[in-house]
């Protein structure tokens, strides 16, 4: 599953009616979002200009003013040459999640140049990666934020943020598409907030550092880290009769179809009066029972969760068995604190729930549960598996009471 | 479909930068040819070194790191050495300059080296020419500027390419390390065919059309810049001298004016707004040589202190001459620089008005200009209302005595030039103007004229021995021997130099003196007039045409219109619409676009209205069946015209430059038109495949457009033919 972002370009924000003033002002003045500096060329050259402007003046010498009007057309060019460079370029992001704590997760940056004869070179982008903080920001005054480590506070937000500069080593030809990548790995699970910041390029004579804001941005979830456990055997599945058929296969004890007979079944299988009638082997295909898999509630209490990196690590456990439960065809339903517990039918109804554990926070006790809620505890569910701390660091998950899994 | 181009590989890039490098530091030591400065053996071996350099960037890494080591500190105690030998400023800093650009072109470059080549080849470049005002540097800085901006969007191009902060391709500051990829790789036959592989022709040419407009924009402001008249003087020239053509200084030798004729370049133009004011056979009088002594005639020191008026630093002197009622007539002058600290004037004058501030001394009577200094460079003045007079009116002379240095020649000497002087007169006190007659005439019975003249041999003074022989000789000889008459004869006389003649430059309407128009004839004091006439010995030099038609027939015959005069015209255009454009002339230029505009804009709209006029009356005028068809016919052809415009349109728009919509989406719209006119129709499936294709398919699936388009006409006729029959 792809994220594309629609095109933009560099003159996505400039929605105003068009007026010569207006073209003017913008050749004088740079648009909302356009950053212009001068490099070390250009401190150059505005210095070389303004000492031959000086010595022009004083000597009256018509020398150094050509030289002059020379380097200030040199600069102008420059100006028409980014902007042709900049001209009918457009750009858009791609995201290929689902993106996962700790592992590399891609963001192209695709781009095409419209222009009919002209290519563009020297492109860079600004991409940044941003963690969104789910809690409502704190506002703090300068005045009485007494004690504000300010040094620290940056450095906790650049461990939420990834920022990157990617430059386009080739040529954009006039017609052409490229894309630019970039590869990061998510420090926390979250909502993290993807933009290209800008879009810039030194092009042609490396003068002015010329950069255009853009609006593209696209929020990806992370989901927690996939983790390493143990399983125990002791709490397995409890195989119980009479349970819940599903609408999919298993080894219960309804007949759900029959299907052709593959190496491997089992003959007790074999529908041998189908078999007779068709001429072929069929065997009896079952219908799965819930009582063969699991339900999992990721409780979310504070009083259980004392320590926040477990309660990181029982997500990320969570999350892992959800996924293994589910390419075993084992993951029936799922809860979250208080809420119902939601059935677990296709990989959306997964994928859901993974993004519901990439934004869990602990709660605190007294709001842990809502009464009346139809919670997995108020209700009879058979292989409900919960989880809880193990120690200092670990992190167990049970199934009505017994250990099924340790992480 | 169009093949992708290729595209320079980092190396190549880094290959181009080096190429343009050593090109951008030949181009600024190049200016020593212009500069007249000794720095020759200096640039000789930058040449060689940056241009070996070019041809194999392998070498540079040969230097051992020693030399890289020592390079800085040797290049200052060199300029220190050459500053403390020369005792000029200018010329040391010069030569730093070019030391400096030497080893920048001979070694390998970070980015901040490669601006140093900038800036130390713009500052020679400059320098030579504020020095100098040569048209060269107009030359020059255009192609610095497109090598400079050529180098900087290749250093852009390299930067990107390897991504900023890459340290690949780039060279540590060990500079004799291994050599670099790029270096060891270079060939630079195979780059430049690459780079002619990779260039497109559009944009290059947009490139070349974008320099120009670079030229327009920075011509604009050049007229644009606001100006301030500020008193002051360039301090360029006073950290460097030059020194003139010898014979335009106070002393002269036999052959020095000879030596300047050799030359053919030239030396001055002349802008004269009224160009028949100009002589059939003008004089331009620059220096005045009064004493004879040593076998060279030379400016004596009674004149010069007595003649010449202290020094006066100001732009403009007022002369002798009355000013003109109206309109004056102005001559502007632009003496080429190394020609002469004098003035060359063609008479006396109301106004002299110079372009900047000057040091210089006026001598009124003998109507001459002296600058203080040798000018390093171009100087241009206008002077207002010129008399121009054979005579050089001095009646101070008269009441100083009439006393000249006396000839110190043998004594053998002085009596053969009596017996000259008794040839020449027969012995009778002749009026000075019959004097020079008779002379010029037994001057030129005795000798021809001839630039490769020799002195023969023998004890006693040369002159006396020339005019003893039959040689031939030059115009020094000749005047110089008619102030030796002269003066025997107790006519105070004195040699004069300058420049005669002239051609009326065609292209530019100046009139232009060349080196080789310099002349050296003679000037006799006649009582009568109480004055210093003007007498040219040299033969073939008339003094004055016989008449009118004579004169109209020399005037004529002195336009010139060879290439070189074309070449002329250019630097005359320099001189006067650049080198000496001051608020003044922005004024002008101000006044002159605004009158023009508004002429154009009257122009227009009586056009506008005329052919208004026009068109009323013709349709009010009565219709005939000519006349309807006629119209009828004209509209039919526009719509056919607009018709013809867009079925066509496709092939015609895939070279317009600058089109609104890309041509994959014509081609995209030709193709939907087209599976919309062959629906129902009996038609191949390929072909409507490849128009599907091109409808909705990627780019990179497509067939030729054309071919396609012309299968699909080509199939609907098939089929319409098969439904009619």
């Amino acid at each position: 599953m792809n994220a594309v972002e629609e095109w933009s370009d560099s003159g996505a924000r400039v929605r105003s009616r068009f007026t010569w003033n207006r073209l003017l002002w913008a050749l004088v003045f740079p648009q909302r979002g356009q950053r212009i500096m001068l490099t070390v060329s250009g401190t150059l050259l505005a210095a070389l200009s303004l000492g031959i402007g000086m010595a022009a003046y004083n000597s009256a010498n018509n020398i150094l003013f050509i030289t002059l009007a020379l380097m200030l057309a040199c600069l102008i060019l420059s100006g028409v040459l980014s902007w042709l460079n900049f001209s009918r370029v457009r750009w858009r992001l791609r995201l290929a999640p689902p993106w996962r704590v700790g592992q590399v997760t891609a963001v192209a940056v695709e781009l095409g140049n419209r222009k009919t004869f002209l290519p563009t070179y020297g492109l860079w982008f600004e991409l940044a990666a941003r963690w969104l903080d789910p809690r409502p920001a704190v506002v703090a005054s300068t005045i009485t934020g007494k004690g504000v480590d300010l040094k620290a506070s940056l450095e906790k937000a650049k461990q939420n943020e990834a920022v990157a500069k990617l430059h386009l080593r080739s040529r954009l030809d006039p017609q052409g598409t490229a894309r630019v990548d970039w590869s990061f790995v998510p420090t926390r699970r979250g909502v993290w907030r993807v933009e290209l910041r800008g879009v810039g390029s030194l092009f042609p004579f490396g003068f002015l550092s010329k950069s255009i804001g853009t609006d593209v941005m696209h929020n990806v979830t992370v989901w927690p880290a996939p983790v390493e456990y143990r399983r125990h055997a002791v709490a397995g599945s409890r195989r119980q009769t009479g349970g819940e058929n599903l609408a999919r296969a298993g080894s219960g004890s309804d007949l759900l179809s029959l299907r052709r007979y593959a190496a491997g079944d089992s003959h007790r299988l074999i529908h041998w009066k189908a078999s007779a009638r068709t001429g072929r082997l069929l065997v009896r295909q079952l219908a799965a029972e819930s009582s063969e898999g699991f339900s999992l509630w990721v409780q979310t209490d504070a009083a259980r969760w004392a320590k926040p990196e477990q309660f990181e690590l029982a997500l990320s456990l969570a999350a892992t068995l959800a996924e293994d439960f589910f390419r075993s065809g084992q993951l029936m339903r799922v809860a979250i604190g208080d809420e119902a517990p939601r059935p677990v039918r296709s990989a959306h109804d997964l994928d859901a729930f993974l993004d519901r554990l990439a934004v869990v926070e602990i709660v605190a006790t007294d709001e842990a549960q809502s009464p009346g809620a139809a919670t997995p505890a108020t209700m009879t569910v058979r292989n409900l598996m919960t989880f809880a701390p193990d120690g200092a660091r670990s992190v167990v998950a049970l199934i009505d009471g017994a250990k099924a899994a340790t992480a | 479909m169009e093949q992708k181009r290729p595209q320079l590989n980092s190396d190549e890039l880094q290959q181009l930068k080096w190429l343009l490098g050593g090109a951008l530091v030949l181009l600024s030591v190049w200016t020593v040819f212009y500069l007249e400065l000794d720095a020759w053996t200096m640039m000789a071996i930058t040449t060689l070194a940056v241009g070996a350099a070019i041809v194999r960037p392998s070498w540079p890494a040969l230097v051992p790191s020693w030399v890289h080591r020592l390079a800085f500190p040797a290049i200052v105690a060199f300029f220190l050495g050459d500053l403390y030998l020369t005792a000029e400023l200018l010329p040391p800093i010069v030569r730093l300059d070019i030391l400096l650009l030497l080893y920048r072109g001979i070694s390998y470059r970070k980015r901040r080296d490669d601006l140093q080549i900038i800036v130390l080849g713009l500052f020679l470049i400059v320098v030579a020419g504020v020095l100098t005002v040569s048209l060269v540097f107009a030359a020059q800085i255009m192609a610095f500027t497109a090598c400079a901006l050529a180098f900087l969007l290749v250093i852009t191009l390299v930067d990107a390419t390897e991504g900023a902060g890459s340290d690949k391709g780039r060279v540590t500051s060990d500079k004799s390390a291994a050599v670099p990829a790029w270096a060891a790789q270079m060939e630079l036959g195979r780059l430049l065919r690459r780079v002619r592989e990779v260039l497109d022709w559009r944009v290059v040419t947009l490139g070349g059309l974008l320099f120009v407009g670079v030229v327009g924009v920075s011509a604009l402001l050049f007229m644009a810049i606001p100006r301030f008249q500020l008193e002051n003087s360039l301090f360029l020239e006073r950290f460097m001298t030059k020194k003139a053509k010898t014979g335009f200084s106070d002393t002269i030798r036999f052959g020095d004016v000879t030596d300047i004729q050799q030359d053919d370049s030239v030396a001055l133009s002349v802008d004269v707004s009224a160009p028949e004011q100009v002589p059939a056979q003008p004089y331009w009088r620059m220096v005045v040589l009064d004493d004879y002594r040593d076998q060279s005639f030379r400016m004596s020191p009674t004149v010069r202190l007595r003649s010449f008026q202290r020094e006066r630093t100001q732009r403009f002197v007022l002369g002798e001459a009355p000013p003109k009622k109206g309109t004056g007539v102005f001559w502007t002058f632009y003496l080429e620089s190394g020609v002469s600290r004098y003035l060359p004037l063609a008479g006396t004058f109301w106004e002299l008005r110079f372009m900047e501030m000057q040091n210089f001394r006026l001598a009124p009577s003998l109507r001459l200009i002296a600058l203080r200094d040798e000018p390093v460079t171009m100087t241009a003045y206008r002077v207002e209302n010129f008399v121009i007079s054979p005579i050089v009116a001095d009646p101070a002379f008269a009441e100083r005595g009439a006393a000249q240095p006396a000839l110190r020649l043998r004594t053998s000497d002085q009596e053969q030039l009596k017996r000259f002087v008794a040839e020449i007169t027969g012995g009778a006190a002749l009026p000075v103007e019959q004097f020079i007659t008779r002379a010029r005439l037994w001057l030129t019975s005795k000798h021809r004229y001839s630039l490769q003249s020799q002195l023969p041999g023998g004890d006693g003074d040369p002159l006396v021995r020339w005019l003893s022989s039959a040689e031939p000789g030059h115009c020094e000889l000749f005047a110089g021997s008619l102030v030796l008459l002269a003066r025997t004869a107790g006519i105070p006389a004195r040699l004069v130099t300058g420049f005669k003649g002239g051609t009326w430059n065609a292209f530019s309407n100046n009139f232009t003196l060349r080196n080789s128009d310099a002349h050296a004839w003679c000037e006799l004091y006649d009582v009568t007039v109480e004055g210093w006439r003007r007498a040219d010995p040299t033969p073939g030099a008339g003094e004055a045409a016989a008449d009118e038609s004579a004169d109209a027939a020399v005037r004529a015959g002195r336009v010139d219109r060879s290439w070189s005069a074309r070449f002329d015209s250019l630097r005359v255009f320099w001189y006067r619409r650049i080198v000496n454009f001051d608020q003044r002339t922005q004024l002008e230029t101000l006044k002159a676009v605004k009158s023009s505009t508004q002429e154009f804009g009257k122009r227009l709209r009586a056009t506008v209205e005329q052919i208004g006029a026009t068109m009323k009356a013709m349709v009010q005028g009565p219709w005939d069946v000519k006349r309807v068809v006629l119209w009828g016919g004209g509209l039919a052809l526009v719509i056919w015209a607009g018709w013809a415009a867009k079925y066509f349109g496709f092939s015609i728009l895939d070279f317009r430059l600058g089109r609104r919509r890309a041509a994959h989406e014509l081609v995209r719209a030709e193709a939907g038109l087209w599976l919309g006119r062959l629906r129902g129709l009996p038609v191949e499936t390929a072909l409507l495949e490849d128009l599907q294709r091109l409808r909705y398919g990627a780019t990179a699936s497509w067939a030729e457009p054309r071919a396609v388009f012309r299968r699909a006409r080509d199939a609907r006729r098939a089929a319409r033919r098969n439904r009619v029959s």
